[in-house]
């Protein structure tokens, strides 16, 4: 039995200290060579020189000698990677620039890769913080066919969720819940900020103790009216309260309910909504009969009727329960809740037609039915951004391959020495990996410091999520180094397998000779493809950017402020309500830098309103269209810049008592009277003995519903004459809008009796969020194009300006034999654009072979535009040409007696 | 290079041993010793000798220790330990098995 102990000891020291183990070794087989060259000279009669070389080749390799003691000392493997480990690193110092290069290249693509998976992890595949078995909660979407089709829904009334809650056997917890925006606070301190509305057994699917006090109970969240207690969120609290614990039993004024704190939510729980975290969770039924009181129908309550969709249902299955089981269960519980609706007298369609079903579904809402396009074009980024890491790892690839090129005779030499080449690649990859990872290191921090603009932009500004501290990120992160890595090794690694001992040190002085590498053409060739499949993208998003921009509203939006009311729960009759909004206008009027100022109703994209109408000579008009409405002051078309085609606007004489006036859009006059004047004829509202509204202009068509094709069916009523009592207003104001929205609001809000309240919206806000996917997607396609772009250019470069380098013997002998500085330019010109010819052709088939995909993200524009493609394609050449001007010019500059001399 | 023959696969470790049976030496003695006592028919491969030597050391049936050699240069003398002395005795009968059960076969008819 050999002594453990002592073997220990020797193996440790031979790990820690290695250097005196090797040392040692070296004297021996010094000693050895020296004994053998004398023996040698004394038997042999040789020199010692000679005796000495002779007794070095009966030796044989030392170097794989060394490396099989080292085996031998049982810590070859660790020993071997440290060395590795060791060697590499000395390698990358000695050539900054390179490292450089690979690092800032990889940090790009692996950066933009990890910011781009923190945002479509977080809307796509991540469940809620703190959710407990998140894989068995669903959210419940509902489905009836109608006439014109499938409506799927996850709004729900409140008695719906009842129903449902009492009818499955499924499930272990159910809840209702939704987020609102509700103003918190009393007098000037008053804020609308995001509220979790959520029922008593929301806080169930949650591993999130309260921190402070309690949660609400199922009987403080009953019809009808629920209990006025809140429970904050930690960030609230922390911010508001400065984390006192006296808050429990403190009062908020939330809406128009004043709540008694009870409790506070751990850190890190934002219900579902971890994008745009709630400031404090209510309960349903107390929001429910606070709002609800106004929707029901006569003979109907807030928690029985099927009219008022407000809130979501969320379920968890039981651990014995399928996703399929599940869904069925709830569909009968479903239609017996339908069958019970229409028991009720709900004129909903019969239930065979109507064929109720549901479908428990994921938590995450983006994953759909109803996903946003924003989270739509958040994949098409990352996927972009995946492309962009492929290209980043072909470049690597490549600057590794010419590398590895300049280092064969190195190579060489090693293997001359008795390097294994099993060993050689060891260190290649190693080297490869350790270049990946500090590229993975420097992506991290490109994700954190760039991933923050692109997170604001498509989460939420108030979102969590971070890159450093987010494991999956970083795992993600790691993993795409890794791959990087291996993949860009794997290049050089075939390159060493071609050595040629004999051919590579006969190569003398040069640093190898030049040959043609097909892995470095084909290399060049995938760059250019997936930079112009990029570019091709980049390029139909701005194009459906500017004919989004270049798309006629109807109005400009650019100078409006939008004020609208909110009265938290102050009611005023009809005759102090029209008193309000005619103080308010006036006031609003004489506030300096408002130029003119308009009652409304309703804002295009916001909100709107529709009404029964009756045309003579007209069956239905409810078939030919939604017609939306508005009422308005005179000043309207002058503050909203909708310009008055026929007729008039809307004037001072169309007060009470005036006969009805209604201006009609262009689109909506041609659908009632297609062959017809419009000015003059009668149109009923509501019922066709009411007195007639009288058509007195008409007006240019706005955009309301779709910046696409929006049906523009919209009229215009006098303010004087319908709901004088209800409504806001639209400011044209002079300079920025959002410099004077607080000044407004300063103006107005002492008007505002009680606690209710005024909100001023600059109303380009509203139209921008409907340009913000098109607006996202041509920014991010074209930063990432870009990138892709500068990457395949610098690829290229690398490697013809290589290639020129490999080829100064074979230049000089062409200029020695007469060719022209012009024949050498072109020459090498001619080459780069033949791989990016090649790039080009690829990247155009399959970019026409993809884009019908991403059609349904484009405004008006073509998926095939050959104009995007013309321009694309000539991008790329020209910096194929400038990118191999520059080497040119170095080969130009060869000098024949130089590059001749050097053999 | 007549008359050389290659060691058999595993008697390395047996000669090795032997030869610091007749005493401490250091490593180019071992391989020239064995050359001596096979009449050079022996020739131990240079490159496998000290791993050979190592892999002894590691069982911990020789040891080391470096010292000033009979020409008077450095180097590292090798020592049979008793564990070593048996590991010879065991090798030693299982060679001579082996051996004689390969003569065997040869003088078969």
């Amino acid at each position: 039995m050999p002594d453990r102990a002592a073997q220990l000891k020797r193996r440790l020291r031979a790990l820690f200290h290695g250097g005196a183990v090797d040392s040692e070794l070296n004297e021996e087989i010094r000693l050895h060579l020296e004994m053998e060259a004398e023996e040698l000279a004394r038997t042999e009669r040789v020199p010692l020189d000679e005796a000495r070389r002779r007794a070095h080749i009966a030796f044989g390799g030392v170097e794989r000698f060394r490396e099989e003691h080292r085996d031998a000392r049982g810590i070859g493997w660790l020993d071997r990677r440290g060395q590795d480990i060791r060697y590499a690193f000395r390698g990358l110092r000695n050539r900054p620039g390179f490292t450089l290069a690979v690092v800032l290249t990889l940090a790009l693509g692996i950066g933009a890769n990890a910011a781009m998976f923190s945002i479509v992890d977080r809307l796509l595949f991540r469940a809620p913080p703190l959710m407990h078995d998140a894989d068995r909660a669903h959210r419940v979407f509902l489905e009836t066919t109608w006439r014109w089709g499938i409506a799927e829904n996850d709004y729900i009334p409140y008695a719906r969720f009842s129903d449902l809650t009492r009818d499955t056997r499924s499930f272990e917890r159910t809840a209702l819940f939704t987020e609102e925006e509700l103003a918190i606070g009393t007098g000037s301190d008053t804020k609308e900020m995001q509220v979790g509305v959520v029922s008593a057994g929301f806080f169930g699917f949650f591993n999130a103790t309260p921190v402070l006090g309690r949660y609400y109970t199922a009987a403080e969240d009953a019809a009808p009216f629920g209990a006025p207690v809140v429970v904050l969120s930690y960030g609230y609290w922390a911010t508001q309260y400065s984390s006192r614990r006296d808050v429990v039993g403190q009062h908020v004024q939330i809406g128009a309910t004043r709540y008694t704190v009870i409790g506070v939510a751990p850190r890190g729980f934002f219900g579902m909504w971890p994008d745009k975290p709630p400031v404090a969770f209510v309960p349903a039924a107390t929001v429910g009969a606070e709002k609800g009181a106004k929707v029901s129908n006569v003979g109907e309550t807030w928690w029985s009727t099927y009219h008022w969709t407000w809130a979501e249902m969320m379920v968890q299955r039981k651990p014995n329960v399928t996703a399929a089981q599940a869904s069925a269960d709830l569909s009968q519980a479903f239609v017996r809740s339908y069958q019970h609706e229409l028991a009720t007298g709900s004129s909903n369609q019969p239930i065979n037609i109507a064929h109720p079903r549901a479908t428990a579904r994921s938590v995450l809402s983006e994953r759909g039915p109803h996903e946003s396009d924003l989270a739509k074009v958040a994949t098409w980024i990352g996927g972009v951004a995946m492309i962009v890491w492929l290209i980043a790892c072909a470049n690597v690839a490549n600057l590794l391959l010419a590398r590895a090129l300049q280092r064969r005779r190195e190579i060489a030499v090693r293997l001359a020495l008795g390097v294994s080449r099993a060993r050689l690649a060891a260190q290649l990859l190693t080297e490869s990996i350790i270049l990946a990872l500090l590229g993975g290191v420097s992506g991290v921090i490109v994700a954190q410091v760039g991933g923050a603009v692109l997170r604001a932009e498509f989460l939420a500004r108030t979102s969590t999520a971070t890159v450093i501290t987010d494991p999956r990120t970083l795992i993600y992160a790691g993993a795409a180094a890794l791959i990087a890595g291996l993949l860009s090794g794997l290049a050089p690694l075939l390159q060493t397998r071609r050595v040629n001992l004999s051919r590579d040190l006969r190569a003398g002085m040069r640093e190898g000779s030049y040959q043609k590498s097909p892995l470095r053409s084909a290399l060049l060739i995938l760059q250019g493809t997936l930079s112009v499949v990029l570019l091709v993208g980049a390029g139909l998003f701005v194009r459906s950017l500017s004919h989004v921009k270049a798309a006629p509203l109807g109005y400009a939006p650019e100078q409006v402020l939008m004020v609208e009311r909110n009265m938290r729960g102050v009611s005023l009759d009809s005759v102090s309500g029209e008193a309000l909004v005619n103080r308010l206008h006036a006031g609003a009027t004489a506030i300096p830098g408002v130029t003119v100022a308009s009652r409304q109703l309703t804002m295009p994209f916001w909100n709107s309103w529709s009404l029964g109408l009756y045309v003579a000579g007209i069956d239905s008009v409810d078939k030919l269209g939604e017609f939306s409405l508005d009422a308005v002051s005179p000043e309207y078309f002058a503050t909203m810049g909708t310009r008055i085609l026929r007729g008039r606007g809307i004037t001072a004489t169309d007060g009470a008592g005036a006969p009805l006036a209604m201006v009609v859009s262009q689109a909506m006059a041609d659908k009632l009277w297609p062959h017809e004047d419009a000015l003059g004829k009668c149109v009923r509202i509501n019922s066709d003995s009411l007195p007639c509204n009288y058509v007195v202009g008409v007006a240019e068509n706005i955009k309301s519903d779709q910046l696409g094709d929006d049906p523009g069916l919209y009229y215009y009523l006098s303010a004087e004459q319908f709901h004088p009592d209800k409504g806001g207003l639209f400011l044209k104001v002079n300079g920025d809008p959002d410099a004077m929205k607080e000044q407004v609001r300063k103006a107005l809000q002492p008007l505002m009796p009680g606690a209710s309240y005024l909100t001023v919206t600059p109303i380009r806000d509203i139209i921008g969020q409907q340009t913000q996917p098109w607006q996202l997607g041509a920014s991010m396609f074209v930063v990432f194009g870009a990138l892709a772009l500068v990457l395949a250019a610098i690829g290229l470069y690398s490697v013809i300006s290589f290639n020129v380098s490999q080829r100064f013997h074979e230049l000089g002998v062409r200029i020695a034999l007469g060719a022209t500085m012009g024949d050498i330019a072109s020459h090498v010109i001619t080459g780069g654009l033949k791989l990016a010819g090649v790039g080009v052709a690829l990247g155009i088939a399959a970019a026409s072979g993809m884009s019908h995909w991403i059609e349904p993200l484009l405004f008006e524009e073509s998926p095939h535009d050959p104009v995007i493609f013309v321009a694309v394609a000539a991008v790329l050449l020209i910096v194929a040409a400038l990118a191999s001007f520059i080497p040119a010019r170095r080969a130009v500059g060869v000098d024949p007696v130089r590059a001749l001399r050097m053999d | 290079m007549a008359n050389r023959a290659d060691l058999l696969q595993g008697t390395l470790d047996l000669l090795v041993l032997k030869a610091l049976l007749l005493g401490p030496v250091h490593g180019w003695a071992i391989s020239k010793r064995l050359a001596r006592l096979s009449d050079d028919v022996l020739s131990v491969g240079q490159g496998s000798l000290y791993p050979a030597l190592y892999r002894l050391e590691d069982q911990g049936w020789i040891t080391s220790e470096w010292g000033i050699s009979p020409e008077g240069r450095r180097a590292k003398a090798y020592t049979l330990t008793s564990a070593g002395r048996k590991q010879l005795g065991a090798e030693r009968s299982a060679w001579r098995l082996f051996a004689a059960a390969v003569e065997q076969v040869l003088h078969a008819s």
